[in-house]
């Protein structure tokens, strides 16, 4: 049986409550799972069982090593632009609207996201020199360094 | 939008509203409403989960002994579709061991946000055949928010896991996250500027409502769906999906021969099953986003109820393509990736903009 509904036919019902609805669901499922798991699983405690896995090697060294700071840098960098994707969003809702409006010219409505964007890709180039979205060094790079220091 | 407009399309009617009017539970006001909600969020949650938890795995199996010329699972059932049900029984029946060092608190959410989160970016995507959960506003902008949260739940089981490879995998999986994010986010929004909505209904709508151009000869309408009017786009999207999923040629979080097994080292039994579904249905999002803004969502020849129909079939493209590349493209490495990310994606992904901008602007 199909029924077709007419949008009248409805009591129109608030997006978020669905969408709350299915995040307590989302989480209710892993819930559940676990508690089945909780209920069909043995527990066997051995103490070499819990050491750390290395391949089956006994593990070296502790977990909080030292590592790149490139996965600062980038962060730092994705900060920046997130931010603008954010402020570009509402700009591009309206584009289309200002533009069939013809009460603005285009290049008032273009114009300023693309300084906007641009003076953003100033600091792109920027880090970009430096070296900040770059994960290795060449080893000619090392050497210019070596040789300024 | 007031209550006394004709169905339309892009104006369609939602699931809870439907299940409310036809078990009479709208009658019932707020209780009625969040039950008809809850049920509608339960169908859908149900739906996602057979087809990424049980199809989604199997198809995987199955495809990739097709690349590789070999039988796969053939025994359970036809086609041994049922080893995942063994399979599922085997995960959640194996003794959960926590390592030493685990970070206890964070070790035990992080599968849960993993899963949870991509599950609720499925609740603003329009399924067709009026299976359609919430149509705020924000949509687009709602989904990318949400699917970002995963970002979270990789670092939180890396960082707890205790296992200094698991943390290498998790800043991997968030350096990589982050670094096609912004690509991803920026080639969606030149579609925005098509649709001038971030409503998905009516980014579905624009698609299949208007006609790009008309094959002489033939009377067939070509409709204007994203990925036939910027290809480019397309192209960017899918390639900055595929990263944002951690699928080759980008898988770099897993990575086997370096990380063992990347962030879900340290997980077993039903931690390890969330965690693997949690990424399944990260890939079917992705899937879903991408039939959603560039393939004209539920649209299709035959009438509008075959909607799912031809979501799904889009949905499964996706997911074949993601499993071609898996079995034909190499690994890129880590600083290639963020190179590829950061100095071609980005700075592409923005050219896009900028240009569609222009272009939207002459022609409208």
């Amino acid at each position: 049986m199909w029924v077709r509904f007419e949008r009248s036919d409805v009591t129109e019902m608030n997006d978020w409550i669905a969408i709350g609805a299915l995040a307590f669901v989302g989480l209710l499922i892993p819930l559940g799972m676990m508690a089945v798991s909780y209920l069909l699983r043995p527990s066997v405690p051995e103490t070499s069982k819990r050491a750390t896995y290395e391949s089956g090697e006994v593990p070296t060294g502790g977990t909080r090593i030292r590592f790149n700071i490139q996965y600062y840098m980038v962060a730092l960098l994705f900060v920046v632009f997130d931010i603008e994707t954010v402020l570009l969003f509402p700009w591009a809702v309206v584009y289309l609207d200002a533009i069939e409006s013809d009460a603005v010219s285009l290049l008032e409505i273009l114009g300023p996201m693309v300084a906007f964007v641009l003076i953003l890709f100033v600091g792109l180039a920027w880090a970009w020199r430096n070296g900040a979205v770059q994960w290795a060094q060449t080893t000619r790079q090392v050497e210019t360094e070596s040789n300024r220091s | 939008m007031n209550g006394a407009v004709p169905l339309q399309n892009g104006d369609t009617v939602l699931l809870p509203e439907r299940i409310a009017d036809l078990t009479g539970l709208g009658e019932l006001g707020v209780a009625g409403e969040l039950l008809a909600a809850f049920l509608g969020a339960f169908i859908i949650a149900n739906l996602m989960l057979a087809m990424t938890g049980v199809a989604g795995p199997w198809a995987k199996r199955k495809i990739t002994a097709a690349f590789t010329d070999r039988i796969a699972v053939n025994h359970l059932g036809p086609a041994g579709i049922f080893i995942i049900v063994a399979d599922a029984v085997r995960l959640l029946s194996k003794e959960n061991i926590i390592p030493e060092n685990a970070d206890r608190p964070a070790y035990d959410l992080a599968p849960i946000v993993i899963a949870g989160s991509a599950l609720l970016g499925f609740a603003v995507i329009p399924m067709g055949s009026g299976i359609h959960l919430a149509d705020p506003e924000v949509g687009l902008a709602f989904v990318f928010a949400v699917a970002g949260i995963a970002s979270i739940g990789l670092i939180m089981a890396g960082y707890a896991s205790g296992n200094k490879y698991s943390m290498l995998g998790g800043l991997r999986a968030v350096a990589q996250n982050i670094a096609y994010e912004i690509p991803l986010v920026v080639t969606g929004m030149s579609v925005v500027l098509f649709a001038g909505s971030l409503r998905m209904s009516e980014i579905v709508a624009v698609q299949t409502e208007t006609t790009l151009f008309t094959i002489p000869g033939l009377e067939w309408a070509v409709p204007a769906w994203f990925a036939l009017v910027n290809p480019f786009a397309f192209v960017l999207f899918l390639i900055a999906n595929f990263a944002e999923v951690g699928r080759n040629p980008f898988d770099m979080p897993e990575a086997p021969a370096e990380l063992i097994a990347g962030y879900q080292t340290e997980y077993s039994s039903v931690y390890f099953v969330l965690v693997y579904l949690g990424e399944f249905l990260h890939i079917f999002l992705g899937g879903a986003i991408i039939a959603t803004i560039f393939l004209g969502g539920p649209a299709g020849p035959g009438p509008a109820e075959l909607g799912i129909v031809w979501f799904l079939l889009k949905i499964w493209a996706v997911f074949l393509l993601t499993q071609w590349l898996r079995s034909a493209i190499p690994r890129v490495r880590i600083d290639q990736l963020i190179e590829i990310g950061w100095k071609g994606l980005l700075v592409l992904s923005f050219a896009n903009l900028a240009l569609t901008a222009a272009i939207v602007g002459v022609i409208a």
